[in-house]
């Protein structure tokens, strides 16, 4: 009797040794060979389906370039999609069904602006990195551990709109916002940049989606004489506004944000202005590095899937939201061969050793050439198509930023350069 | 003050006019087949893609309008005698027809964006050079539609007064019982309701993407709920109800974005008609129906 109660104790605490690593190993224990998946929590669906788009834009080429050099530690890397639809009431059960139901989940590219309040508290709980795009200004002193961010917050894209602006000549600005809760995210850094640089906000819109017309709204433009409008809206309401706006003859120069520099906005706005467009559009863009092996490799990639990629592929070859979530992947990538490991808690603190410079750091361009420099021993600089990634306390890592115009198959074209000084040295208040 | 309400105004006519060409054949096929007919917006999008290809193969610009108008018919009697007739020969009732119709309008809608990668694309008929007619700022192209809506106003109002067909869809439309058991031969009617309402659906799309000079998958979708709730305001088989229907929601709206926000304009439609249908439920014309079951 009393060997059986021992039998049993012994199972028991066998038992329970095995529950805890197994518990401890929950959020990634593979062998050799398996798979790990990366999630993408962003609108596929909906009004804000073009964020999807721009993320996949990037992510099917970094985990081509990833895979095709061997994956991480023996695994190779798979892609999830979880819709948010742009809306968090849509995004917290996709991501607790993510959590939920996805085995070997190591790393999430996202949430959006509009989810990230109500996601990155989930995603931060759960211990899985996050390369997001979300622009709000409360990230700029991000504190959650899990938390990155390779894109310049809103309130610096909407200064570098008004320094570029400043620089043009320009002294009174209307500005035109959808209401969406991305495009409203520029609107305080506009606003506040422009009261410090001494501009004349002369008119104010906001633009509520999927109107049938904007005709009172394109009036009241007209009406207060702007030099230039610094805008941001969704595709089909700026085609719509534009286009009233170039009839009725009050089109002057648009100074975009960065998310205007994608293919279903430009195309739209193309669409409804024309020529016009090529010479009165400028777009805000993080600032692309200039052309070294990351780049290529990333263009290689991007082309290498390009039965993948959403249509047209080519303008994932410069999306600057599709490089940003390229160059995120990697450098997670990159942490877990560092560590040796593919659980997050242990990779995820590793994150900038592989990417910000320090000195005796052997600079890497991609993916293999870093793989190849961890194994051998060596410290990494990963310098990504995006540029030097640097990040800072609050996991935020951006850079210059740059005025492009668009060529008619949507490629950009350098007008000039906005530097992370100048948009750092703007006293902006309230933004 | 003064020149912002009349600017409004100005632009309430014009967005009027869309609305009522589209609505007058909304109206009609509502009142006469008793089908609340949600796929109208996405047939106004495939006349409109239709438009914009033919001009894209060399078919001027104003011709679309016949383009359109022949797309949205030729598609309208599809779905009538293809989808809806089996349905309601099946049993199926006002609720069930219209949640076909909702589904049916997501299929095409979704087949659209597909087809047209979701971009937009530019469909210029008339380069546009505004017109200063006092306080209000106006083209050409804004003109020549409003005259549209006026000349299918009327000519829709001449048929159904002054011909045979039109007094046969308005029998028809009073009574269908009555109307078949009088000799009118109804399956006929009801085909030509199809093709004239689609017609004026399709016409609708083109004159839309004439005035935005731009088509996208979501060119529809964006007047349908305008289009709905001017032909129930207007009354259900009333062309003139529902013009005036859509002049008091187009002028209205943009009175609200000229004076509040956009944001509202919309609202302040939806607005007037609840006013409207509580204050007096038989709307601006009174409906000229009372059947309710499906014809068709």
């Amino acid at each position: 009797m009393r060997s059986r109660k021992t039998w049993f104790a012994a199972a028991a605490c066998g038992f329970a040794v095995c529950a805890t690593a197994a518990a401890a190993a929950a959020q990634v224990s593979r062998t050799s060979g398996g798979t790990l998946t990366v999630g993408g929590v962003i609108a596929l669906t909906g009004s804000s389906d073009f964020e999807g788009q721009n993320q996949v834009g990037g992510l099917y080429p970094a985990l081509y370039a990833i895979n095709k050099a061997g994956g991480v530690n023996g695994d190779h890397i798979v892609f999830k999609g979880v819709d948010t639809r742009g809306d968090p009431a849509d995004a917290l059960p996709a991501v607790q069904q993510m959590l939920a139901t996805t085995s070997g989940l190591v790393a999430v590219a996202g949430p959006d602006t509009s989810s990230a309040p109500t996601i990155v508290p989930v995603l931060n709980s759960a211990k899985i990195p996050m390369m997001a795009v979300a622009g709000e200004s409360v990230y700029d002193r991000n504190t959650a551990p899990y938390f990155w961010r390779l894109f310049p917050p809103d309130a610096a894209n909407g200064t570098a709109m008004v320094l570029w602006a400043k620089k043009k000549g320009y002294t009174k600005i209307a500005a035109v916002f959808g209401t969406d809760s991305g495009s409203q995210g520029d609107k305080p850094g506009v606003i506040a940049s422009a009261k410090a640089l001494h501009l004349n906000i002369v008119s104010n819109v906001d633009l509520t989606p999927s109107q049938p017309t904007y005709l009172s709204s394109v009036r009241k433009v007209i009406a207060s004489h702007p030099q230039a409008i610094m805008t941001e809206s969704d595709a089909t309401t700026a085609g719509t506004f534009f286009g009233e706006l170039k009839q009725l003859g009050g089109l002057v120069p648009i100074i975009g944000t960065e998310a205007t520099f994608t293919s279903p906005w430009l195309t739209a706005v193309k669409g409804a202005l024309g020529a016009d467009f090529l010479k009165d559009y400028t777009g805000l863009i993080t600032a692309p590095s200039k052309v070294t092996p990351a780049v290529k490799t990333y263009q290689h990639s991007v082309t290498a899937v390009k039965s993948k990629e959403p249509s047209p592929w080519q303008s994932y070859l410069s999306n600057p939201f599709s490089i940003t979530y390229y160059d995120g992947m990697i450098a997670v990538a990159l942490a877990m061969v560092a560590t040796h490991s593919n659980k997050p808690t242990v990779f995820n603190a590793a994150i900038p050793s592989v990417t910000n410079p320090g000195k005796g750091k052997k600079v890497v361009y991609t993916f293999a050439q870093g793989k190849a420099a961890l194994l051998a021993g060596k410290k990494i600089e990963y310098v990504g198509a995006t540029g030097l990634i640097d990040f800072d306390k609050w996991h935020n890592s951006f850079g210059n930023q740059e005025a492009v115009m668009s060529t008619s198959s949507l490629k950009p074209i350098a007008k000039g350069v906005v530097t992370a000084k100048q948009i750092e040295a703007v006293p902006v208040k309230g933004a | 003050m003064g020149s912002t309400l009349v600017s409004a105004i100005g632009f309430g006519v014009v967005l009027a006019s869309i609305i009522a060409i589209a609505a007058m054949g909304f109206t009609i096929q509502f009142g006469l087949t008793n089908v609340l007919n949600l796929s109208f917006g996405a047939v106004m999008t495939v006349a409109a893609f239709a438009a914009y290809l033919a001009n894209r193969h060399g078919v001027g610009g104003w011709s679309g309008l016949g383009v359109g108008g022949a797309a949205g018919a030729a598609l309208t009697l599809a779905l009538g005698r293809g989808v809806f007739r089996p349905y309601a020969r099946r049993g199926a009732h006002l609720f069930e027809m219209m949640m076909v119709t909702l589904g049916l309008s997501l299929i095409v809608n979704y087949a659209i964006q597909a087809l047209s990668h979701n971009n937009i694309y530019q469909f210029v008929v008339l380069p546009s050079t505004p017109l200063h007619l006092g306080s209000i700022l106006i083209t050409h192209t804004q003109l020549i539609i409003v005259f549209i809506a006026i000349g299918v106003l009327i000519a829709l109002i001449s048929l159904l007064q002054l011909t045979k067909v039109g007094k046969a869809l308005r029998a028809m439309a009073a009574d269908p019982d009555l109307a078949r058991a009088c000799g009118i031969r109804t399956g006929r009617i009801v085909v030509l309701t199809w093709l004239l309402s689609g017609f004026l659906c399709g016409l609708a799309g083109v004159v839309y993407i004439i005035n935005a000079q731009s088509v996208g998958y979501t060119t529809g979708q964006l007047f349908l709920p305008l289009v709905v709730a001017a032909a129930i305001l207007g009354g259900a088989g009333s062309p003139l109800g529902a013009v005036a229907a859509s002049l008091m929601m187009g002028i209205v709206t943009e009175i609200v974005a000229a004076f509040g926000s956009e944001a509202y304009s919309t609202v302040a439609g939806f607005g007037i008609l609840v006013v409207v249908l509580l204050s007096r439920p038989g709307a601006v014309r009174g409906g000229e129906t009372g059947h309710t079951q499906l014809t068709l």
